[in-house]
């Protein structure tokens, strides 16, 4: 799990993650909140199910989830994922165009932990 | 020094490169990025001063092991100013980190003969834009 801490991401941040995707990969997930117990936006694309499961989690209790059937990712290849942190609102914009969004439920100002793990292996990641 | 982002579970290993991008404020007193296994375990502490702890645009290089200081290391060259923005890029083997910036190379010995980095850190005055891994 590659984890990062002191982020520092406003409303307005985005952010560009680029990486692979495993040959054996079952799904992946990037987290984005405060800590592993506590986040604002959890994005989960599952290759079984062909799904992209997005959720909130507080003090370790999942919250409701949100399923997106627009499923495009392909084991093996190399993906660039923009995460753009609006305010009141995340929104993931995938290779292929489509845009996944995602309600600011507990209404994070700033975003300073990010984890991602799962059969995803970073490459590159920038911040703007 | 401010503690900046931290990056940790990394998995890169010898001859792979880790690459900091990132702007230097314009005013700024120094910064550090630190490579290793954790906070403790530095195989290089890098560490540019402008002007703090007594140094004026000087390069600090150290380890850490078990949470002590190795001996320090000042470098001759200082290529960094105020407000520059900078790529850093670190790689090793078992001998020895390099520390690439563009025009100098920085080597440092790999004293504690870490066999990969887990452990990415930025401190100080320095704003990270992007983190690459090849």
């Amino acid at each position: 799990m590659f984890e990062m801490f002191n982020l520092d991401l406003k409303a307005g941040g985005v952010m560009k993650i680029k990486g692979h995707i495993s040959e054996d990969a079952e799904g992946f997930a990037i987290n984005l909140g405060c800590k592993s117990s506590d986040l604002a936006f959890h994005f989960n694309p599952r290759f079984k199910e062909s799904v992209i499961v997005c959720n909130s989690l507080c003090s370790d209790n999942w919250q409701q989830e949100q399923r997106d059937k627009h499923f495009n990712f392909h084991r093996g290849s190399t993906v660039k994922l923009v995460v753009e942190f609006l305010g009141d609102k995340f929104l993931v914009k995938l290779p292929d165009g489509h845009e996944v969004e995602f309600p600011n439920r507990h209404g994070y100002d700033n975003i300073s932990y990010l984890n991602i793990h799962g059969g995803f292996k970073v490459t590159s990641f920038k911040v703007e | 020094m401010e503690q900046g982002l931290v990056v940790t579970q990394l998995d890169v290993q010898p001859g792979e490169c880790v690459k900091v991008k990132g702007k230097i404020s314009s005013d700024a007193k120094g910064f550090s990025v630190n490579v290793g296994k954790d906070s403790g375990t530095l195989m290089l502490h890098f560490n540019p001063r402008f002007d703090c702890h007594g140094d004026v645009n000087t390069v600090v290089c150290n380890s850490k092991e078990d949470g002590m200081w190795g001996e320090e290391d000042r470098k001759a060259d200082f290529p960094f100013q105020h407000g520059d923005k900078v790529e850093i890029c670190i790689s090793f083997d078992a001998a020895e980190v390099k520390v690439k910036v563009p025009e100098v190379e920085f080597e440092f010995p790999n004293r504690l003969g870490m066999e990969k980095i887990q452990y990415l850190a930025v401190e100080g005055d320095f704003k990270v834009k992007a983190i690459k891994f090849s």
